[in-house]
């Protein structure tokens, strides 16, 4: 039986057990970026808000470059393996049509920089991805097979 | 928002009359749009985490309408008008004084009337607020997003964080208020989210 377990605002969680369903409910200018290693079966779901942890030390998990460093962590710590890891990413949609507003508030773009210039700095790539955009995503991780998936407002299920 | 609800600077029950009052005005402007009448229902004032934003209106992945303005000026903060997808289409037909259920998707034509919406709504509640304190504001040109509740919130979420970084874990307050039109009952939540500031000037401004 799948077990979906809900990942809010600012939250990680890594998963070995097969049941388990990660979930990212509604990204829209947040982020939700998978780990999953293959021999492990092994996954990891980061669910960023912000672009950039300046300070370095409130919460990790809320920002884009330091959530996907503890998310990487988190999994080396459980056994992963780097080299292996499926990397996939969703979300960081510009919600607001209205130039007046989306010029001033474009994190969604914020965040999909962050998340690429942290993977560059890693030497990692992401196997794939679906951001940026104008609507808002739910993130699925099935932790049995690695399988992720995106579903969007009157859309079936898909992965990437 | 880092304010504390308790904080001494803060007069909470001249601001939540102010608040009331901009709500009913806002009900008043809407009543007049639609050709319906439009109440005030619970208007209340809470204090909630960011994070717990999503879930407010039951699962962040129901389809629901975001009505978003800045406001800008004297005082500012975001307004948002939240309404059910279902629950919009029903207004859009109002508007067009249709029978309930003729729309059945929202299109450009659809959304630029909920933008209208947005934009009577806003300015009529401003609008009272200045007649009561001499604070005056203005809203932006709203921004109408159909999505996923969550996706919705995150404009919030995000403006905030931003805004002030210590608020995420820290309580925000909120003032919420649902509406009714006519003899139907809709969740239509109207939520002001003031900025850092505000409150002091509002409630300075009301005494």
């Amino acid at each position: 039986m799948a077990n979906s377990i809900a990942i809010g605002l600012a939250e990680v969680k890594v998963s070995r057990s097969p049941d388990d369903v990660l979930v990212a409910f509604g990204l829209g200018s947040c982020l939700g970026i998978g780990m999953y290693d293959p021999i492990l079966h092994m996954g990891g779901l980061l669910h960023a808000v912000l672009p950039i942890n300046n300070d370095h030390k409130s919460e990790q998990s809320k920002y884009v470059d330091s959530g996907i460093t503890m998310l990487l962590d988190l999994m080396i710590q459980a056994g992963a393996q780097k080299n292996r890891l499926i990397i996939k990413m969703a979300g960081g949609a510009n919600m607001l049509n209205v130039s007046s507003l989306s010029s001033t508030f474009d994190i969604g773009n914020r965040n999909i920089d962050s998340a690429k210039l942290t993977f560059t700095k890693m030497g990692i790539k992401p196997k794939s991805e679906e951001v940026g955009g104008k609507i808002g995503r739910t993130v699925r991780l099935y932790v049995a097979n690695g399988r992720y998936t995106i579903r969007m407002m009157g859309e079936q299920e898909r992965e990437i | 928002m880092s304010e504390n609800p308790e904080s001494k600077k803060i007069d909470f029950n001249n601001l939540q009359e102010i608040i009331l009052h901009g709500f009913q005005n806002a009900a008043k402007g809407f009543s007049g749009m639609i050709g319906e009448v439009m109440q005030v229902i619970d208007p209340s004032v809470k204090a909630i985490s960011l994070k717990d934003i999503p879930m407010f209106l039951g699962s962040p992945e129901n389809d629901a309408v975001g009505i978003y303005l800045r406001v800008e000026g004297d005082i500012s903060g975001q307004i948002m008008l939240i309404l059910p997808y279902d629950k919009a289409m029903e207004i859009v037909d109002l508007m067009f004084e249709q029978p309930f259920g003729t729309t059945t998707q929202l299109g450009q034509i659809e959304r630029s009337a909920l933008a209208e919406v947005g934009n009577l709504t806003g300015a009529f509640f401003l609008n009272a607020i200045a007649e009561m304190t001499g604070v005056s504001a203005r809203p932006t040109p709203p921004a109408v997003m159909v999505d996923m509740v969550g996706a919705i919130l995150d404009v919030i979420i995000a403006t905030m964080g931003q805004v002030d970084r210590s608020a995420f874990n820290d309580k925000v307050l909120m003032f919420q208020s649902n509406f009714s039109i006519g003899n139907r009952e809709t969740k239509a939540n109207f939520w002001i989210i003031p900025d850092p500031g505000t409150l002091e000037k509002l409630s300075a401004a009301g005494n």
